[in-house]
């Protein structure tokens, strides 16, 4: 069947997604023991790991054995950075994308030409099932770079059959424009972005009702079920979320059907789950909430065997009143480890405490706080200033001021608030300081 | 000549300049002439005292960033057109004034670069230079 037959009708591929759970599982092992050689014979990593565990890739006669390899976490990525864990030659890698990591170095992950295709493969599965049909015409409110979410939906839409419209991130006013002029159907964009879009045209007097768009497609960012009905309900559109790393792939590991609307249907074609206690790394039986632990089934260019998403989640196979006999995994929204997001950016306070570390007439307390009163998350980085770093020129601290925020933003990627504040006025505590409060209510 | 202003920074909340203003009553300190302002978030809060360097210590103890500096002060006739005969003998000279502010009685301060030149560019006017002894 062509994509073209497979767009046509309601389920992407019926024949996997609609499968029994034993043809699903027949079909993960089969895939997860030519994974496990792959990156066995290819990457010294893995080789090394398994060797030491006593493992060889002939062992894995079933999901147990499998579940005894060593989890791998971002710290692979990033001791390896940045071609490491790469199991081709790079003259086989047509992209990278890469994220940003804990220590100011990003992790980079490579796509065969292989990765790409099968990355296509499940946006389109994604978004089809979340009501997107050939045709639609698809604005991107993400950004492009090195972000995958941006190229990730784009080639997903254009794969399915969409026009796309690259808009990518900012310029709201000019986002309200295009929906309007180019008779915009999807809007891809942060949950957060879509709000500020939808109340700055409503500031500006736009007609939502009367609006051609009728879907949204979230990602980049965690989605509170209380911002999608407001945001459905004041665009009159509907609205779904689909979850995805970097690490793994980029968007399009799982998503949202349009009927079972708080659960996200796992691309179990591409991806087998798991769940574990984050503390013990042992497996936790189904439907117990820890963390997901995924391995992806294809993978060429950067296998990864059993990768710790530090997401925390619990998934069921209880087939799906949409038809779908995949798994499915309950939103996201919170994370094992201290992770903030800002508007679809990955952000860790450890990278501040770095770059604060770094600048001169900075004390080395400093305090997080996160809101979302403008509409948008706002990270506002509150900052001690030391005696000799003070004048009496305005002039001279703003330059101080903006000068940090720069530092910040290019180490983050997303632009931060720095606030100078008196010396002492930040709470010291003994032991572990609290440097964050989030008071984002969505 | 001249005379020392402290600037003080302070973070735009309520409180901070009364935590100020309470530390300097208690140390017997007079203050002459101030001037307060913000961008927004912070805030720098200038200050002419008769005991500045009294001042300074006690503030920079009690946890305050505080910066001296040397300003132009003037004693202006109350009557029109003395402003504009000081700053205008300023501009002749090529003076640029950052900022000023008035004090007690009629005496007023500049912010300029350099101001030893200014004294001496205004010795040609009518003007009488204050130095910090005029102000205890």
């Amino acid at each position: 069947m062509n994509i073209q037959q497979r767009a046509a009708q309601p389920i992407f591929n019926p024949k996997f997604e609609c499968a029994s759970r034993d043809e699903i599982r027949c079909f993960q092992l089969q895939e997860l023991r030519k994974q496990v050689a792959w990156a066995y014979e290819k990457v010294d990593y893995y080789r090394q790991n398994l060797d030491a565990a006593g493992i060889e890739p002939g062992d894995i006669k079933g999901f147990e054995d499998f579940s005894k390899l060593p989890l791998t976490d971002k710290t692979a990525l990033r001791d390896n950075y940045p071609y490491g864990l790469f199991a081709v030659p790079l003259d086989q890698i047509i992209r990278i994308h890469a994220s940003s990591g804990t220590t100011g170095k990003p992790i980079v992950v490579g796509y065969t030409r292989q990765d790409v295709e099968e990355w296509r493969y499940c946006i389109m599965a994604m978004i089809q099932q979340a009501g997107v049909v050939p045709g639609d015409r698809a604005q991107m409110a993400f950004g492009y770079g090195m972000f995958t979410g941006g190229f990730g939906l784009h080639y997903g839409l254009e794969g399915l059959g969409c026009m796309m419209i690259p808009a990518s991130a900012g310029n709201t006013e000019r986002h309200l424009m295009m929906i309007e002029d180019y008779g915009t159907t999807v809007l891809v964009a942060t949950p957060s972005y879509a709000m500020h879009i939808c109340e700055v045209g409503e500031e500006l007097g736009f007609d939502w009702q009367k609006s051609t768009l009728r879907v949204g497609l979230f990602g980049g960012e965690p989605c509170p079920p209380k911002l999608k009905s407001e945001i459905e309900k004041r665009m009159y559109i509907t609205c779904t979320d689909n979850y995805g790393l970097t690490e793994v792939m980029g968007p399009g590991v799982s998503g949202e059907c349009l009927t079972s609307r708080d659960q996200q249907h796992i691309m179990e074609d591409h991806f087998y789950w798991e769940v574990i206690d984050p503390e013990s790394g042992a497996v936790l039986p189904e439907g117990a909430e820890g963390e997901l632990v995924l391995t992806p089934l294809q993978k060429q260019g950067v296998p990864l065997l059993r990768y710790r998403t530090h997401d925390l989640t619990s998934v069921t196979t209880v087939p799906c009143g949409c038809g779908r006999t995949t798994a499915r995994m309950n939103k996201v929204r919170h994370r094992s480890d201290d992770m903030l997001i800002i508007r679809g950016t990955n952000v860790y306070p450890s990278q501040i405490e770095d770059v604060l570390a770094d600048v001169e007439g900075a004390s080395a307390h400093y305090r997080l706080l996160v809101d979302d009163e403008t509409g948008l998350d706002r990270l506002t980085v509150m900052l001690e200033l030391l005696p000799f770093a003070f004048t009496d020129s305005f002039a001279e601290m703003e330059s101080f001021r903006v000068q940090v925020a720069d530092k910040l933003k290019g180490v983050l990627q997303v632009s931060v608030e720095v606030k100078l504040v008196e010396p002492g006025s930040i709470e010291r505590t003994m032991g572990k300081t609290q440097h964050l409060e989030d008071k984002r209510k969505r | 000549m001249s005379v020392s202003q402290l600037s003080v920074f302070a973070e735009n909340q309520p409180g901070r300049l009364s935590r100020l203003t309470a530390l300097l009553e208690r140390e017997a300190i007079s203050i002459r002439g101030f001037a307060v302002a913000d961008t927004g978030d912070f805030g720098i809060v200038r200050l002419i005292v008769d005991e500045p360097k009294k001042a300074q210590s006690c503030l920079q103890a009690a946890g305050f960033l505080v910066q001296a500096n040397d300003l132009l002060c003037l004693e202006l006739p109350d009557a029109p057109g003395f402003l504009n005969l000081v700053v205008s003998a300023m501009a002749d000279a090529e003076i640029s004034v950052e900022y000023g502010y008035s004090l007690v009685s009629t005496y007023v301060v500049f912010k300029v670069l350099d101001v030893a030149f200014a004294e001496q560019q205004l010795l040609k006017q009518d003007i009488r230079i204050i130095n910090q002894s005029d102000l205890v």
